[in-house]
């Protein structure tokens, strides 16, 4: 941590021989002091990510800063906010996440989040971020036999375009913001919003939202089905084009540096694997002649927070600096959107424990603040009860007022980026981006992201540090209050939501009767034209064709399981 | 019973489930504990009972985080019923929620186990598990 001989030129880039001397001499009388006082201990530790944190730092980490990123916030490269002022102008986006049952339960849930001040998007209009049952999810329709268990449990079911008619029924699209959660269902969900508005008459062109797109996820929550690796960028491709041209306002991409740690990941990895997507996404792109400024400003990043206060925000601030110099130096993009990673923050799930559930409560508003301290745009925080099931209505308040009192009480939202020029983090930032920059090294040596996902190098990865993470709780190495330490021998007693079990049955009945009641022909040439589209792209032609088609075969009336099953056989399945 | 007893497992989750963190640790800790672990995603609960069968595993462990906690645990014993080989004890973990319990007990699942469980505990019941299969099977050949 001393300047030593390896920052020392760093520091005569911007400090002058006179300063650069002080801030020597600082470093070295507080050394000697450390060695009188306590003799050979160190007090360093070592984060998960394998980054060494001292015990203090001091002005010579500042000064080993290169002068270009000594800048104010808003100014490349984005580490220290996007914009000039953030808070202080416009508050975080709430996305409260909510989904179970079937469109009419789930908008009693949306309701009574708005009534509570939830629901609340930019400039005064509405959000919503939607999850949906697993089936869903991975594009798979409810009479599909062998998921029936799963149906509007841990999600909305959500199967054709009337389902999500009846789930914003009366609302302004062009006032609404609706983020979805979704894995390997991605394409046809957003198809069947998407065709769901077309219908109801709204300007594509003024639609606002978000699709997670977890179809590139095969280290993240992507342990189920999905598609080959290769099918699922250009299917990325295809949904990017499309929305450049169709929703531009649309988000076509989340990368969720969150699902990757959920995983197991450290945030050095986490960090490092959510850039190579990007890479990867962007060499497939130039690869087919599409012109990055155009579809790489509608990519975001999903982002989690709780597992180390000043790490977390470390990498969000490293996270937004490789993106924009991985974006402007690698791939010459040069459109300011381009160059700025959107954040949306959520708090760990895999850290919530079913042990005294309220002290989630504690663990969920640190979360969420040093996702506030490192500048996020939207914000997620899960209910206390996660670990337990699905959440009451109580716990999604009580997430909801965490937020609240974040953004109103605290004082937080003051000034943009109020960390930034602490000696502290602006190493930790380095320090993340430095291991980070290595695994991409690593990661291009091994041939890039695509053939260290085909050889199982990724996942192989991410399971690791799982178990180390698991390693280190069994052995004690790693406190988690009510689970290794601090127990205590009676759990306290919380309710738990059941959702409703009728919703499977209202699922099923409603969808035969929607296979009645549509026009099979219509519904089986509008699946063929999405199977040629799907031909012609995967030839590198007639990029954006197969989401186009999509968003046809919805609106004529076909299924999302119907639409997935000929995505697959086009675009080749991971298992 | 020898003690260079391997115990076989099976362990699985849906294929529509996408959190494999928990099973995947699990299967590195039996692994680590000398279990011979087989780890797959089902499509259908009877895949679990066919591979179960096929491959004379001692126990099968089932985890849930989306979903589907009862019906596909009675539809798996029911599976292994028909195959006649009932006596391969199910064990369940993740997300099991108290409104599920009663439903996994009917069902005859031999353990419960929901996070923050540890591994000394986990590993110890699966080896119990596997032993009493194993000295029954013997038993009756």
């Amino acid at each position: 941590m001393l300047t030593g001989t390896n920052d020392a030129p760093r520091i005569k880039r911007w400090l002058s021989d006179t300063a650069a001397a002080v801030v020597d001499s600082a470093a070295e009388r507080w050394l000697d002091a450390r060695h009188k006082r306590y003799g050979e201990a160190t007090f360093e530790s070592t984060n998960r990510s394998g980054v060494v944190v001292q015990p203090a730092y001091g002005p010579q980490d500042l000064a080993a800063k290169p002068v270009e990123e000594l800048v104010m916030p808003g100014q490349f490269p984005y580490d220290r906010n996007l914009y000039p002022v953030h808070y202080q102008y416009q508050p975080w986006m709430d996305l409260q996440i909510i989904g179970y049952g079937v469109a009419s339960q789930l908008r009693e849930r949306m309701d009574l989040l708005k009534e509570e001040g939830g629901a609340r998007g930019y400039f005064g209009g509405e959000a919503y971020n939607i999850i949906f049952d697993m089936p869903t999810s991975m594009g798979i329709d409810p009479d599909f036999p062998g998921v029936q268990g799963a149906i509007g449990d841990t999600g909305v079911s959500i199967s054709k375009m009337s389902d999500f008619e009846t789930l914003f029924d009366g609302k302004d699209l062009t006032a609404t913001h609706v983020s979805m959660v979704c894995n390997a269902g991605s394409p046809g969900i957003l198809a069947l919003y998407l065709a769901a508005a077309r219908n109801r008459g709204f300007d594509l062109t003024k639609l606002g939202g978000n699709i997670t797109n977890y179809i590139w996820d095969f280290f993240g929550h992507c342990g189920g089905i999905n598609f080959s690796p290769r099918g699922s960028y250009r299917l990325c491709a295809d949904i990017a084009v499309y929305c450049a041209g169709v929703a531009p306002r649309f988000n076509t991409l989340t990368v969720s540096e969150h699902n990757i740690c959920e995983a197991g990941a450290n945030h050095v990895q986490a960090v490092a694997f959510s850039i190579a997507t990007i890479i990867a996404l962007n060499e497939e792109c130039r690869s087919l002649g599409i012109d990055l400024d155009t579809v790489v400003p509608r990519y975001g990043f999903h982002v989690r927070y709780g597992e180390d206060f000043f790490e977390d925000i470390a990498k969000t601030r490293a996270l937004r600096r490789m993106y924009a110099k991985v974006n402007r130096d690698r791939f010459a993009c040069v459109k300011v959107g381009s160059l700025q990673a959107r954040i949306h923050a959520q708090t760990a799930g895999s850290l919530l424990t079913v042990q005294q559930p309220l002290n989630n409560l504690m663990r969920n508003a640190y979360g969420a603040m040093s996702a506030v301290l490192s500048g996020v745009n939207g914000m997620t925080i899960n209910a206390y009860d996660e670990a337990l099931g699905i959440p009451t209505e109580e716990a999604v308040t009580l997430s909801l007022r965490t937020s609240q009192i974040l953004a109103e009480e605290t004082g937080v939202t003051k000034v943009t980026d109020p960390l930034g020029g602490s000696f502290y983090l602006e190493r930790l930032t380095d320090e993340v981006e430095r291991a980070a920059m290595a695994v991409i090294d690593e990661i291009d040596e091994r041939g890039g992201l695509i053939e260290c996902i085909e050889s199982g190098w990724m996942t192989e990865q991410v399971a690791r540090s799982a178990y180390r993470w698991r390693q280190e709780v069994e052995s004690g190495a790693r406190p988690m209050v009510g689970v290794n330490t601090h127990v205590v021998d009676e759990e306290p007693k919380v309710r738990v939501f059941q959702p409703d079990p009728e919703a499977a049955r209202l699922a099923l009945e409603d969808l035969a009767r929607h296979r009645t009641e549509r026009d099979n022909a219509a519904t089986s040439a509008a699946l063929e034209k999405l199977r040629r589209a799907g031909h012609a792209i995967q030839e590198g032609r007639e990029i954006g064709s197969v989401t186009a088609a999509l968003v046809d075969a919805a609106q004529i009336g076909a299924t999302l399981g119907e639409m997935q099953t000929v995505l697959h056989e086009v675009f080749g399945r991971n298992k | 019973m020898s003690t260079d007893f391997v115990p076989r497992v099976l362990l699985t989750k849906s294929f529509i489930d996408s959190h494999d963190r928990a099973i995947k640790t699990i299967a590195l800790a039996l692994r680590d504990a000398g279990f011979e672990v087989i780890l797959i995603d089902y499509e259908m609960p009877s895949d679990v009972a066919h591979v179960a069968v096929d491959e004379d595993v001692d126990v099968i462990g089932v985890s849930f985080m989306s979903g589907g906690q009862v019906s596909v645990t009675e539809a798996i014993v029911g599976s292994l019923a028909q195959a006649n080989r009932g006596d391969i004890p199910v064990v369940v973990g993740g997300t099991i929620r108290p409104f599920d319990v009663e439903g996994l007990n009917s069902a005859g699942v031999r353990a419960i186990f929901r996070g923050g469980e540890s591994f000394e505990r986990v590993i110890e019941t699966f080896r119990a598990l596997a032993l009493s299969t194993r000295a029954e099977r013997n038993a009756a050949a």
